[in-house]
């Protein structure tokens, strides 16, 4: 069954340049401050561990 | 290097991506990490149900969305929902921006998992509509209106949309609007499980 087009809802995120609103760009701005610095972090060294040992299998 | 070391490898190249997924559903560090290591966990014992060529992100996304649920479902939930990701407070942003950061924390805490996933997968992770909805084990269109949805209540919340406004908006999409919460972000959410996804 084809999927009808809701054209009220853009296909596509907004590329960083273009924002419908200031709000956009700055809840944009604000969850990468909120998950970015989560995502950079050490791993943990038990995890990595784990990952390894079962390579070894 | 033989496919195995390629698949443990793809393991650890993407467990950022997951620490980020796993924050956004259980909103909890320390659950976001047991999480992370649960779905690696899985991923392993499942290695030989993954096709080698195919999509491994959407893959393990599923997975871990997947242990989430089920998680979920053997037990309340007692996450602190007030707990909000310790990089909101690691910037050297004004205080004002700090408070706007914490405000959006609780503003996402009560947003249901999967738009509050699907948004951060999507403006976070940078993912496509048809990336998410592949990781998420949705149509395209169900994952273009989490996020909207997402973005719309976010918006009503921390710009204290008037009620008439947010109702409307809300009717546009289907849904009633005594459903929608136009109260602003300040009044105490409600402590409990994760809204059903």
């Amino acid at each position: 069954m084809a999927q009808r087009k809701d054209k009220s809802i853009p296909d596509k995120p907004p590329k960083r340049k273009k924002y419908d609103s200031a709000f956009d760009l700055w809840l944009q701005r604000s969850l990468h401050n909120m998950f970015d610095e989560v995502a950079s972090e050490p791993l943990p060294e038990e995890l990595l561990r784990l990952i390894e040992e079962d390579r070894k299998k | 290097m033989g496919a195995s070391g390629e698949f443990h490898d793809q393991i650890i190249a993407i467990l950022p991506k997951l620490r980020v997924q796993a924050l956004a559903l259980t909103r909890n560090r320390a659950a976001a990490e047991d999480l992370v290591q649960d779905a690696a966990c899985n991923a392993l014992s499942a290695h030989e149900s993954f096709i080698p060529g195919t999509n491994f992100a959407a893959w393990m996304h599923r997975i871990l969305r997947n242990r989430f649920i089920s998680n979920l479902r053997k037990r309340r939930d007692t996450t602190d929902i007030d707990d909000v990701p310790s990089s909101a407070f690691s910037t050297e942003a004004p205080h004002e921006d700090r408070l706007a950061l914490k405000e959006l924390g609780k503003a996402m805490n009560r947003l249901p998992a999967d738009q509050r996933e699907a948004l951060v997968m999507v403006v976070v992770h940078g993912m496509s509509y048809e990336a998410l909805a592949e990781s998420t084990g949705c149509a395209v269109g169900t994952a273009k209106s989490r996020v909207f949805r997402a973005r719309r209540q976010l918006e009503a919340w921390l710009m204290g949309e008037p009620e008439g406004e947010a109702s409307r908006g809300a009717a546009r999409l289907g849904r009633s609007p005594g459903a929608v919460r136009t109260d602003r972000v300040a009044t105490p959410a409600r402590r409990g499980p994760v809204a059903a996804m």
